[in-house]
């Protein structure tokens, strides 16, 4: 665990994996608002967000091809296993299950 | 005259968008490498190159998605409810950011606890930023 003076000390989230100032980049190139800010909690949670999102893809993708039995992950795979993930904006966050991998 | 300064700055925002698209490619490569070692299969480049193309995109979805959240809560700061209403569709994901949320407010107090009674006990006023405040980054 954390603890010790000064700064460092363990952050709940692991979002050294997504840095949060490309996260923040990423948001603010697409607001219409040049008003529009990301708190600094609400940026954290979505590196988190986005980490899960790729990790998703990449292990869907993997089960797809051992499905396959296949001995490397190729785009095909990926194709196959994301309409689960991203079929229509948001399918990404629809409930339930992973679905089985396609034959 | 008018189209070479037009010109120019469309280039300037591909370009940016392009190192962007770079950072993320790098980002969703060591991702991707991690879960290659932890499931014992290799990714192709090719497909490394498409989750990073298929991430980049979902970012704007989730960007306008969270702006429109805020506006609607007459707020131009969004926050983490805003977040959790993107994540609201999947329950295993929506309880997931929940409970990181609510690791991160506790993280918050308890620094903020430390810094208050650190800062007392050294007689000192510290100002410092909030970890829950307002983030403004330069395009």
């Amino acid at each position: 665990g954390g603890g010790g003076g000064g700064g460092g000390g363990q952050r709940p989230t692991d979002t050294r994996s997504v840095p949060q100032g490309l996260v923040s980049k990423l948001l603010h190139l697409h607001f219409k608002d040049g008003k529009t800010k990301v708190s600094g909690d609400a940026l954290q949670l979505m590196a988190e967000l986005l980490k899960i999102f790729v990790v998703e893809a990449a292990i869907r993708s993997v089960r797809q091809a051992q499905a396959e039995d296949l001995a490397c992950v190729d785009v095909e795979q990926l194709e196959k296993a994301l309409p689960q993930l991203v079929g229509v904006p948001g399918d990404f966050l629809r409930g339930g299950r992973p679905a089985p991998p396609t034959r | 005259m008018m189209e070479e300064e037009e010109g120019t700055e469309e280039q300037q925002r591909f370009s940016y968008q392009q190192r962007l698209k770079a950072a993320v490619h790098y980002t969703v490569g060591r991702l991707c490498e991690e879960v290659a070692s932890d499931k014992e299969m290799p990714f192709s480049k090719q497909t490394i190159a498409a989750i990073s193309e298929v991430t980049f995109r979902q970012c704007e979805n989730f960007a306008k998605d969270l702006e429109m959240f805020a506006r609607h809560a007459k707020r131009s700061t969004i926050n983490t409810e805003d977040v959790k209403l993107l994540a609201r569709r999947s329950n295993s994901l929506l309880k997931y950011i929940t409970e990181i949320n609510e690791d991160l407010a506790q993280f918050n107090l308890e620094r903020k606890a430390k810094k208050k009674k650190k800062s007392e006990d050294e007689n000192k006023n510290s100002v410092e930023p909030g970890e829950a405040g307002v983030v403004e980054i330069e395009n």
